[in-house]
């Protein structure tokens, strides 16, 4: 079987007016003009299949709208091809829609002068709902998200997390096949955060649902994604799962020694650089040491065995690197593995 | 997803009610618009009405046979503006990115934007409109026959069609230069000044460029020549004067399909 969702080598270009400088440049730009060529997507290869949950990464301005944009047909591509279940979303647009649903974090498709329940009534008829599927999943929706309270109030006048939900219910409500979340979390508080990562856990547990979602809280991404696609500058860095991601970028560990003050002296004593076999001593506190160590190049047990042989250790643990870190390495460092 | 015209039809109702109410949530502002409207609009037609009356003829043509081609303009205007008024805000909902949401459902992205918002004011329009056209229609030397009033709702649809389909053209440069106000502006006063009188007295360079590569002349002063048996001042062969309103959707059917096309423009935005 083929993939539900195939993106092969997409590019998109935004032409920018480049202005004339110095005396009479904005006659001469309005005459004369010069282009400059921004490549917010360069090259963008992945497949998705039925039923997945995809966390789609990458820092600010990575690419990461403009890609889910040519997924759902807002813009069209420079280059490159995209199709979901065989269908050109820019082309094919009306049934291309009819089988998704989209959430822009940023910005409601709500009616925003009317009461979210006539929202959710007008989004119905446009996508052809049935009364009876209409009222099942409503129920369902204002029961898993909360709605009850807020329903019968103007878009306008709800807060942020109220409208995100009301956003991703009507974004559900006819059952789409594929579900594109654009930081979906943003603004939330943590309870809101925490409702909403259920309600998409539960969405893709049945498996029918594929879903796509690009966010800044890595905690969704854990809680959530198997599997990760992480881009910067328009392209795909990385793509598997999060174990992966933090093996292929995050190679550190950090083994933290808590030493026992010294019978005789009763001083804590301090671990010291030559008995780390070459390690990094990150910091050293309150009897407590972080010792940092490239898991390739020393082996953990040797460290371990020399730091016991030298010191009376109380407990000695070793963590993990976490995603948050990972990811502002990849981030802030443009690691390549 | 391809609909049927008949579901389209009753989406669009639909739609139309919703943006209605919530125009009335805000009642204070729907009450003077509507007023604004009607003292803007006939304000108007009190100042023509003025000058009009200032002169025994224009161009051959009697007080009354401009007066009837004057409002048979306003009315092909109102038929236009009514349902697609939101057309003239498409520059703002391009630039703003809010056409995105447009793009995502599967219902044709025009009729989404003109059921996006009604405004209350062309509601002054109408009432204008229609009144005029009223008294000038029994003021008008027409010899009505069942053909001449069929003819003449077919001219009216056919008028707006032919006016709205250069505002819809206008309204596609929306989707590359974000900004379409002034050209809006343009068009607009263009139909209004040499759509609402007899067009051969500006001469025939000018009747020949509004007849030809704008349909100024198919909005009214065509069909008014028609009904009045005025077809000898034309320019146009009189088959073709009948043929008005056919031109006028001719013109709306082309215009369309470069408002979709253009459409492969948009850009949306960067949040
Ligand atoms: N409509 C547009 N016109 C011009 N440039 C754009 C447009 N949309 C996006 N860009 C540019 O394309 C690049 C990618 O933007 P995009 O919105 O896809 O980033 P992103 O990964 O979603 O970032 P963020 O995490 O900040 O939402 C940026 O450099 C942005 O300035
Ligand atoms: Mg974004």
């Amino acid at each position: 079987m083929s993939a539900l969702i195939s993106v092969d080598g997409l590019v998109k270009e935004f032409r920018k007016v480049k202005p004339h400088e110095g005396r009479l440049g904005s006659l001469r730009t309005l005459f004369t003009r010069r282009y400059e060529v921004n490549r917010a997507v360069d090259g963008v290869s992945f497949a998705i299949d039925e039923g997945e949950l995809v966390g789609y990464l990458g820092p600010n301005g990575a690419g990461k709208s403009t890609t889910i944009k040519m997924m759902t047909g807002i813009v069209m591509p420079t280059g490159g091809t995209v199709r979901i279940s065989g269908l050109d979303p820019w082309r094919e647009r009306p049934c291309n829609a009819a089988q998704m649903g989209v959430v822009f974090g940023q910005r409601t498709q709500l009616w925003w002068d009317l009461p979210l329940r006539e929202s959710f009534r007008l989004v119905g008829a446009i996508y052809g709902v049935s009364p009876a599927d209409y009222r099942e999943s409503l129920e369902r929706f204002v029961d898993l998200l909360d709605l009850g309270e807020f329903i019968d109030r103007p878009v306008r006048q709800l807060s942020l997390g109220q409208r995100m939900r009301g956003d991703i219910a009507a974004a559900m409500l006819h059952r789409p096949r594929v579900v594109y979340l654009d930081e979906p979390t943003i603004g939330l508080d943590v309870v809101a955060k925490d409702r909403m990562r259920t309600f998409v856990e539960e969405t893709s547990r049945a498996g029918e649902t594929t879903i796509v979602l690009t966010t800044h809280d890595l905690a969704d991404v854990e809680r959530l994604c198997p599997r990760v696609i992480l881009i910067d500058h328009g392209r795909v860095l990385y793509d598997g799962d999060v174990q992966g991601l933090k093996a292929t970028y995050a190679t550190h560990r950090e083994l933290v020694v808590h030493l026992a003050p010294d019978e005789s002296t009763g001083r804590t004593p301090a671990v010291r650089a030559a008995d780390v076999l070459g390690a990094e001593i990150v910091s050293q506190e309150q009897g407590v040491a972080r010792i940092r160590f490239e898991a390739s190049r020393i082996a953990v047990q040797h460290l371990i065995a020399s730091v016991n042989q030298n010191y009376p250790v109380r407990d000695l643990s070793i963590v993990e690197p976490d995603l948050e870190g990972v990811v502002r390495r990849i981030y802030s460092e443009g690691l390549t593995p | 997803m391809n609909r049927p015209f008949k579901e389209s039809l009753s989406l669009y109702w639909t739609l139309q009610k919703a943006a209605l109410r919530a125009e009335t949530g805000y009642r204070f502002n729907f009450v003077l618009l509507v007023v604004m409207g009607i003292v803007y609009q006939g304000s108007g037609i009190a100042f023509v009405w003025v000058i009009l009356s200032q002169f025994d003829s224009i161009g051959s043509w009697t007080f009354s046979d401009v007066a009837f081609l004057y409002s048979l303009r306003l009315l092909a205007h109102a038929v236009w503006i009514v349902p697609f008024n939101q057309v003239y805000a498409l520059d703002e909902l391009v630039r703003e990115g809010r056409f995105d949401v447009y793009l995502l459902r599967p219902l044709n992205p025009l009729l989404q934007v003109i059921t996006g918002r009604v405004r209350m004011n062309i509601l002054g329009d109408v009432i204008t409109a229609v009144t005029m056209f009223g008294f000038a229609v029994t003021a008008a030397d027409v010899d009505w026959t069942p053909a001449k009033a069929l003819y003449l709702v077919l001219a009216v649809l056919g008028g707006a069609a032919a006016e709205g389909a250069v505002v819809l053209l206008v309204s596609a440069l929306s989707f590359r230069f974000l900004h379409t106000w002034s050209a809006h502006f343009l068009v607009d006063n263009v139909f209004l000044l040499f759509g609402s009188y007899p067009l051969h007295i500006f001469g025939t360079a000018t009747t020949w460029i509004l007849t030809w590569t704008v349909p100024v002349a198919f909005v009214a002063y065509v069909p008014a020549s028609v009904l009045l048996g005025r077809t000898g001042d034309l320019s146009v062969s009189p088959v073709l004067a009948w043929a008005a309103p056919a031109i006028g959707f001719l013109w709306m059917y082309a215009a369309y399909r470069i408002w979709v096309r253009q459409m492969r423009h948009y850009q949306s935005t960067g949040t």
